[in-house]
């Protein structure tokens, strides 16, 4: 690693002032660092050299700029970095100013760093509230939700960030803010084909959104109508019935032949477990059998091969045609489960997923046993 | 599924798609009509006596009088126009505040609202194009006017544009981000334009079925070997398909048309049923008594004897004078136009084997076939001179 004389040598190089070529080489020989993990160690330690950093994402070269953020982006990936990065070099109210700029330049990136800030609660707890404060979540939407704000700059990133923030009760609050129209615009973004980055956050906002079961309602309510936007990613084009077609949602009858499913496993998953977080509550189960949900869902199964996708359809089918749970049950979110019980579910949780991960690996052997065929 | 609003407010709207509103003007030359309005002319008439109509000298008093500045006039009128809306005379209202925006006063403020309540007193006439014009022109020039944020997303929906009504409540949003009203139309236009998608997709899917049915149902008959004939009048039929495909939807709208144009007027056309078999509408000629026959679904699996036994059966019909059309008397034929022949068709033979003859050619979407009684004097004469063939 580098000495303290090697240090401050590198440090006074970090000035908009410096001649290009030095100030390239600094950059570089930084980006190196930040790239793998005793690099980082020695940059944590050294505060005056982050915040000289920092100063140069105002350089006039775009080229260094371009390195500079891509050393941020680095950082910010590696939780250890989060304190020094939010609290000693400050560059939460920068980001944030530049983020909703609409000319500039590098904003994809520092929607990738804020996504990144706020992954994990702990720091996210300390980026949410300046955000809150300096931009908005409302705002935030918006300028996400304008596909031409930023013609230089798709920030599909932001995605990924209001699904991280949804993880703080106070940013789902937010989201759902009853009088205004926020959530909303968020909506037709479940199909967006473009970027999966946009679509998976997105997905995770909603998902996180339908924890707070006190919103089922509303959420499924006109007001909001997420349903068929969760429903219409995993809806193919089989034909149904004209009588299943007019139970369904409007957005989801008399889907075109060429009308394809969510592409992603992991999305897919996403999806049902949102669809299956709302039914938690009687008025979401009540709701998703009333609007037939449950066809979509039986065509979905036939179609899915992935193992985890298809188990997690399964349970929400079982709730879908399975009784009524007692009135004490009703909410299952809010049912107290005894610990010894709870145990159980937990041995019995973590044995399926094994027996899915065999049974996937074993798919996949398979399948590559097919593959080595075909060659000969 | 779907809940009226509260106020009533959808279905008084409603009432503007069935109701045209009395006494309106029309829309296209309204301005026209005002100078044939006494009370609004540029010009007072020369001759009126201002006792005999004394409310509209004042009005002209009050218009004309040049030691008024325009903005005071048009403060007038618009008292005038807001008086006559309050009335519910939205005709009145919209002369009034159009005299007051004619006078193009310095005042931005008063030709703002001027404007605003014009477009809603066009509104409430059903006249939305010119209530969306006038709500455009003020958003305009005042981008946070609420209240021609709310007009324009309303006409709008009236004229079914909801992807624009959706954009003008974004637009108002921006600015008044918790307005109910807005909020209220934005999920109002949004349903609206998902139920006009369904409905496009719906049509769409309606549209494929039946293609999909008529192409099956030609399929069946050329696969049969069955030789259509288009009608004497062949409809140019335009489409940008390759010959082959507008050879056969050609064919396929000649179906249509000789279906319907036959002579029964039954709208009887050949169909495919649900075990594949083909049913003809078919007509059986006498000649001899200039009488007809017509089966509307004849079909091909069955023989002719099947159904002459039946329609000859018990009763003979009237016509037959003689009493000789007797089943077992009776002699089919059918005609090849071209070679001037006449075929003899076994009676023991289907339909289907019938119409698969190389001769055969199925004219107006209708096979016919002549029955003449076996060595009767009439069939005697019918069939000298011409050229006959069994099958």
């Amino acid at each position: 690693m580098l000495s303290d004389s090697e240090a401050a040598e590198l440090l006074s190089f970090l000035t908009c002032h410096t001649r290009l070529d030095v100030k390239a080489q600094a950059m570089e020989c930084i980006l190196g660092l930040s790239g793998h993990r005793d690099g980082r160690r020695f940059l944590h330690s050294k505060p005056d050299i982050l915040s000289a950093l920092f100063e140069m994402t105002s350089d006039p070269s775009v080229a260094i700029v371009k390195d500079c953020f891509h050393v941020f982006i680095n950082l910010s990936a590696d939780e250890t970095l989060h304190k020094v990065l939010v609290s000693q070099v400050c560059v939460l109210p920068s980001l944030l100013k530049n983020l909703v700029d609409p000319d500039y330049l590098f904003s994809d990136q520092i929607c990738t760093i804020l996504s990144n800030l706020s992954r994990h609660e702990q720091t996210c707890r300390t980026v949410y509230p300046v955000l809150q404060e300096q931009v908005g979540m409302a705002k935030l939407v918006e300028v996400f939700c304008d596909e031409g704000y930023n013609p230089k700059a798709n920030l599909h990133y932001i995605g990924p960030l209001l699904s991280n923030l949804t993880q703080l009760q106070d940013a789902r609050n937010q989201l759902m803010d009853r009088q205004r129209c926020v959530v909303q615009r968020l909506l037709p973004f479940t199909q967006y084909q473009t970027s999966a980055v946009r679509r998976g956050g997105v997905i995770g906002a909603l998902r996180n959104c339908c924890f707070d079961h006190a919103h089922h309602q509303w959420l499924l309510s006109d007001s909001v109508d997420v349903l068929p936007f969760l429903l219409l990613p995993l809806a193919g084009p089989e034909e149904l019935t004209d009588e299943e077609n007019q139970g369904l949602p409007i957005d989801l009858q008399y889907l075109p032949e060429d009308k394809k499913r969510e592409d992603d496993p992991d999305i897919r998953k996403m999806l049902l477990e949102t669809l299956l977080l709302l039914t938690a509550t009687k008025v979401g189960r009540q709701t998703l059998r009333d609007r037939n949900v449950y066809p979509i869902m039986r065509e979905f199964h036939r179609w899915e091969k992935d193992v985890h996708v298809s188990a997690t359809c399964e349970k929400l089918i079982q709730v879908l045609i399975g009784d009524e749970p007692d009135p004490d049950l009703e909410n299952l979110m809010e049912v107290q489960i005894p610990e010894d019980i709870e145990e159980k579910l937990k041995e019995a949780y973590a044995k399926e997923q094994e027996e899915l991960n065999k049974e996937a690996e074993e798919n996949k052997r398979q399948e590559d046993r097919r593959t080595d065929e075909m060659d000969r | 599924m779907a809940e009226d609003s509260d106020d009533g407010m959808d279905a008084f709207i409603d009432k503007f798609k069935t109701e045209r509103y009395k006494n309106a003007f029309d829309e296209n030359n309204w301005e026209e009509e005002f100078d044939k309005i006494p009370m609004f002319m540029k010009k007072a008439p020369e001759n009126f006596d201002p006792k005999e109509y004394p409310d509209l000298a004042c009005i002209q008093a009050l218009v004309h009088d040049e030691d008024r500045s325009p903005e005071e006039k048009a403060q007038s009128l618009k008292d005038e126009g807001n008086a006559y809306f309050k009335e519910k005379n939205y005709k009145k209202a919209v002369i009034a505040y159009s005299a007051g925006l004619h006078l193009k006063c310095a005042d931005e403020e008063l030709n703002i609202v001027l404007q605003t309540n014009r477009a809603a007193a066009h509104f409430y006439l059903g006249n939305m194009r010119s209530a969306l014009n006038d709500a455009t022109a003020v958003k305009k020039r005042k981008p946070d006017h609420l209240k021609a944020l709310i007009r324009g997303a309303q006409c709008c929906i009236e004229l079914r544009s909801f992807a624009d009504a959706v954009q003008w409540c974004d637009e108002g949003l921006k600015v008044y981000p918790a307005d109910k009203k807005l909020l209220e139309l934005r999920t109002t236009a949004d349903k609206h334009k998902r139920a006009a998608d369904r409905d496009a997709r719906k049509a769409k899917a309606k549209e494929k079925k039946v293609l999909g049915e008529k192409e099956a149902l030609l399929a069946a008959i050329k696969g049969r070997g069955v030789k259509l004939v288009q009608s004497s009048k062949p409809r140019r039929h335009s489409s940008d398909s390759d010959d082959e495909d507008e050879g056969s939807s050609s064919a396929l709208a000649q179906l249509n048309l000789d279906g319907l144009s036959s002579k029964d007027a039954t709208g009887a056309q050949v169909f495919l049923d649900e075990q594949g078999s083909l049913h003809w509408p078919v007509l059986f000629l006498y000649p001899e008594h200039q009488q007809s026959d017509f089966i509307s679904a004849f079909c091909e699996n069955n023989c002719f004897i099947d159904h002459l036994v039946v329609m000859f059966g018990e009763e003979l019909p009237p016509w037959d004078t003689d009493r000789k059309y007797q089943p077992q008397n009776l002699q089919l034929f059918f005609e090849d136009e071209q070679k001037e022949s006449l075929y003899h068709v076994d009676l023991e033979t289907s339909l289907l084997k019938t119409l698969q003859h190389k001769r055969f050619f199925v004219k107006a979407g209708t096979p016919s076939f002549i029955v003449l009684v076996k060595g009767s004097s009439f069939s005697k004469q019918f069939l000298t001179g011409k050229r006959i063939q069994g099958l």
